[in-house]
């Protein structure tokens, strides 16, 4: 799939049902029976949706054939949360100075340019 | 905007960390000056960048389609890169362009940021929404492709349904 694992996640995470498969899995592991219940679609559907997950690192299978629990892995999870975080401090600090600006341009130095 | 409920119902509680950013700001200034600020590579340059940052390179070419590029620099990060593409511009009220890092560990991973300008009560309120361009994309193509299917279902039974007496 995708090269870097950052948009490996964010391409997983994109999906609102795997969006719920996760939120699912938060609280705790499960079968795949048991995810597919909540929602309207097959089991071979949900099963394409857990490998989209697994791909991304997002969760872990158990080895038992039968019955083979899914947990969620959370680490990627914390890539994303780091990476809006950076991006995040890079618009509040920058409309932070935008405002200081704005402030000068508007009322502060009458030679500042109008426009 | 409206929060995302797509994924409010199944949550209960659990948490997964959100994969978009919504600012919303009230600034004491008139829209067109605040619309420039975007517009004119001299304003821009002047906030570009967070504290600490001072934005050393900004070019664009303000117009649908049209490029821009970016490098700010603070003593401890040094230099860091960036650019995009304008996708949308309509004069005060929005601007829709594209951003991604050259290198780090976001590097390469493009993102959609739309910011938008209406005026009230004398201030000008700016909203701006960066989401992950490759997903949103995906998510557009998709449900391109089920249109299309749904309309050709809907042509074969049309189709079928003309030639049953």
């Amino acid at each position: 799939m995708d090269a870097d694992p950052l948009s490996a996640t964010l391409a997983a995470l994109a999906d609102p049902t795997r969006r719920a498969i996760l939120a699912r899995l938060a609280q705790g592991e499960t079968t795949v029976g048991d995810l597919a219940a909540p929602f309207d679609i097959s089991l071979p559907a949900v099963s394409r949706h857990l490998k989209v997950l697994e791909g991304a690192g997002l969760i872990s299978r158990g080895r038992d054939a039968q019955w083979r629990p899914c947990r969620l892995q959370p680490e990627p999870l914390k890539n994303v949360a780091e990476w809006l975080e950076t991006y995040r401090r890079f618009w509040e600090g920058s409309f932070d100075k935008m405002e200081a600006y704005l402030a000068d341009l508007t009322k502060g130095d009458p030679d500042a340019p109008k426009n | 905007m409206p929060p995302r409920t797509d994924v409010a119902e199944p949550l209960h509680g659990a948490s997964l960390p959100d994969d978009e950013l919504l600012l919303v700001r009230a600034l004491d200034a008139p829209l067109p000056l605040v619309f420039r600020m975007w517009e004119d590579v001299e304003h821009r340059a002047r906030w570009w960048g967070p504290k600490g940052f001072v934005c050393k390179h900004l070019e664009q070419d303000f117009r649908p389609g049209g490029a821009w590029r970016a490098c700010i620099s603070s003593p401890e990060y040094g230099d860091s890169w960036h650019g995009g593409r304008f996708r949308e511009i309509e004069r005060d009220r929005r601007i829709v362009f594209t951003f991604a890092w050259d290198s780090g560990p976001a590097g390469g991973v493009e993102t959609l940021i739309t910011v938008t300008f209406a005026e009230m009560n004398g201030v000008t309120i700016q909203t701006f929404h960066q989401t992950p361009f490759e997903t949103v994309e995906r998510r557009d193509s998709h449900v391109t492709g089920w249109s299309q299917l749904l309309d050709r279902e809907q042509a074969y039974v049309e189709a079928r349904q003309g030639g049953t007496p």
